[in-house]
């Protein structure tokens, strides 16, 4: 931990240099936002409940939601297939250092930047601007956790994409394919709910809804009981657990075919 | 001053030595271009669910949702094939191996972009046909000669208003260095185009339709073909626009290129 923790901050740091970089991403959101404003407004026009949801809490569900995708896009498989292609991963087998734990804390590094420069000033926008109206429960408390865990799968699906880099000249593909099917599926873009029953019961089971879907309904419906979300979390836990090992198991694999070039 | 038939020669001997380069990576080819049919896809997904809870979207079936699209995946790609170096820009002002495009006797503009020829990019061309051959059958569209040709136009209209948009973003590079979030805003607006320009209102209507015109990458131009009595005169001009706007692209390039001095590196 002692030695993690300096990794998180040095990204951080880091992060904080690129202050114009931000603007531009909360002007994106702030466009996003009106434009799901609008959007979800022609779909409710309809009738005021649609799937058990109203305008508002899909609307904060959406909204959050595109806070929260700022926070998780942390372009960590992009990175690491960057540094093990160009052969900058030599640097870290010859310290004592875990190649995992510290792309881990390096990401955690880049999420409390882009927490307090994007998602923040976004929610705040949320709840001024377009005057959404968060309930009250024991969801709100979980919604940390929630998040935490959402992160830690998010991380491992990243960094596991990252490490084909051993295998693969470009990440390109892969990222996309992986980013569409994290987005559509996980609920980033349409509250879960809206999907056909059938297709809702698969996705509940799958990993890519514990990264959106969970922490949103923490927000959108915070005062259900534990017994709704309890099962959500063991199932993100389950998962953030699997997907690390994972991970972890092949990467020990892909590490012995590495061969850097000298120079 | 040379020729277009020149520099259409030159374009196929340039792009024919960059693709047997790049079919080296024949593995990389295939992954990017099954990621190109997914991100394809997705917007379109989002839709299918949407309007599969509620019976149409401002008045919009999901056929016709498919129809503007497919007219919207056709539009972007000569974008995304023949302009998808724009977004390394920033890459070579920052390690200042952009004073080589200086140095031939060629338009700069085309030199720069003829580096790049994005195959995977004719995935999402593919997918874009294919959904409009579909959606023009299921919607029993009546193609005479005359809707070709107007299809043709404002396709080609369209196309140079996305290539616009995110050329006009890349030439940030040439003042702030790393143009990256001013082009993933560009990006991010361009997902917007298929969506109908009806569903908004005030500012946002008015910035789409007058200020950066992504609704006529594809929602306006669409109804010319899906319901041609509703159309507003100024869906005529779209032709107009799309070259008025690559004019004032050209300009800020050349700007650009002017201003450039190096980052020193």
């Amino acid at each position: 931990m002692r030695i993690y923790l300096p990794i998180a901050r040095a990204t951080f740091m880091v992060g904080l240099v690129y202050r114009f970089g931000f603007l531009f991403t909360i002007i994106g959101n702030v466009v996003y936002l009106g434009v799901a404003y609008y959007l979800w407004k022609s779909i409710y026009h309809y009738s005021e409940v649609i799937r058990g949801l109203t305008f508002n809490e899909t609307f904060l569900y959406v909204g959050v939601g595109s806070a929260v995708f700022v926070l998780l896009k942390t372009y960590a498989d992009w990175f690491i297939h960057y540094e093990i292609r160009e052969g900058n991963i030599a640097n870290y087998l010859t310290k004592p250092v875990d190649y995992q734990i510290y792309n881990l804390f390096a990401n955690l590094g880049s999420l409390l930047v882009s927490l307090l420069a994007i998602s923040i000033p976004t929610a705040i926008m949320l709840g001024l601007v377009f005057r959404v109206k968060v309930a009250f429960g024991i969801g709100l408390v979980l919604f940390p956790i929630g998040l935490f865990l959402a992160f830690l799968i998010s991380f491992s699906i990243d960094y596991f994409i990252g490490l084909m880099g051993f295998y693969s000249e470009s990440v390109w593909g892969l990222s996309i394919t992986k980013e569409i099917i994290v987005t559509v599926l996980s609920g980033a873009l349409i509250p879960l709910q809206f999907f056909p029953d059938a297709i809702q019961r698969v996705l509940y089971w799958l990993p890519f809804q514990a990264i959106y879907h969970t922490p949103l309904m923490m927000l959108t419906r915070p005062n259900q009981g534990l017994n709704v979300f309890l099962p959500m979390m063991a199932i993100q836990l389950v998962w953030a657990v699997l997907l690390f090992i994972a991970a972890r198991l092949f990467y020990n694999q892909a590490i012995k075919v590495l061969r850097i070039a000298g120079g | 001053m040379r020729s277009l038939a020149e520099y259409l020669r030159l374009y196929l001997i340039i792009e024919t030595q960059y693709i047997k380069a790049r079919m080296q990576y024949r593995a990389d080819f295939i992954i990017s271009s099954i990621g190109m049919f997914f991100s394809s896809l997705a917007t379109l997904g989002v839709f299918w669910v949407i309007l599969g809870t509620v019976p149409n979207l401002a008045g919009w079936s999901l056929m016709e949702m498919i129809f503007i699209y497919a007219f919207y995946m056709i539009a972007i790609s000569p974008m995304q094939i023949l302009f998808d170096h724009a977004w390394n820009i920033r890459f070579h002002i920052q390690q200042g191996t952009f004073l080589k495009y200086y140095f031939r006797p060629l338009n700069m503009m085309f030199y720069y972009m003829s580096e790049m020829f994005d195959l995977k990019g004719l995935t999402q061309l593919a997918v874009g046909i294919a959904l409009l051959v579909y959606a023009s059958i299921q919607l029993h569209l009546d193609w005479t000669l005359i809707r070709v040709i107007l299809l043709l136009i404002t396709l080609f209209s369209a196309a140079l208003v996305q290539i616009s948009i995110i050329v006009a973003a890349s030439c940030a590079a040439f003042w702030v260095t790393n143009s990256y979030p001013v082009l993933g805003l560009a990006w991010k607006l361009r997902e917007f185009s298929p969506y109908p320009m009806s569903i908004f209102d005030g500012a946002f209507r008015f910035a789409f339709t007058y200020v950066i015109p992504i609704g006529f990458v594809a929602f306006y131009p669409s109804q010319i073909f899906l319901r041609p009595e509703q159309v507003s005169p100024l869906t005529y001009f779209s032709p107009l626009i799309g070259v008025g706007l690559f004019a004032i692209t050209y300009w800020i390039w050349t700007k650009g290129v002017n201003s450039y001095t190096g980052t020193g590196s």
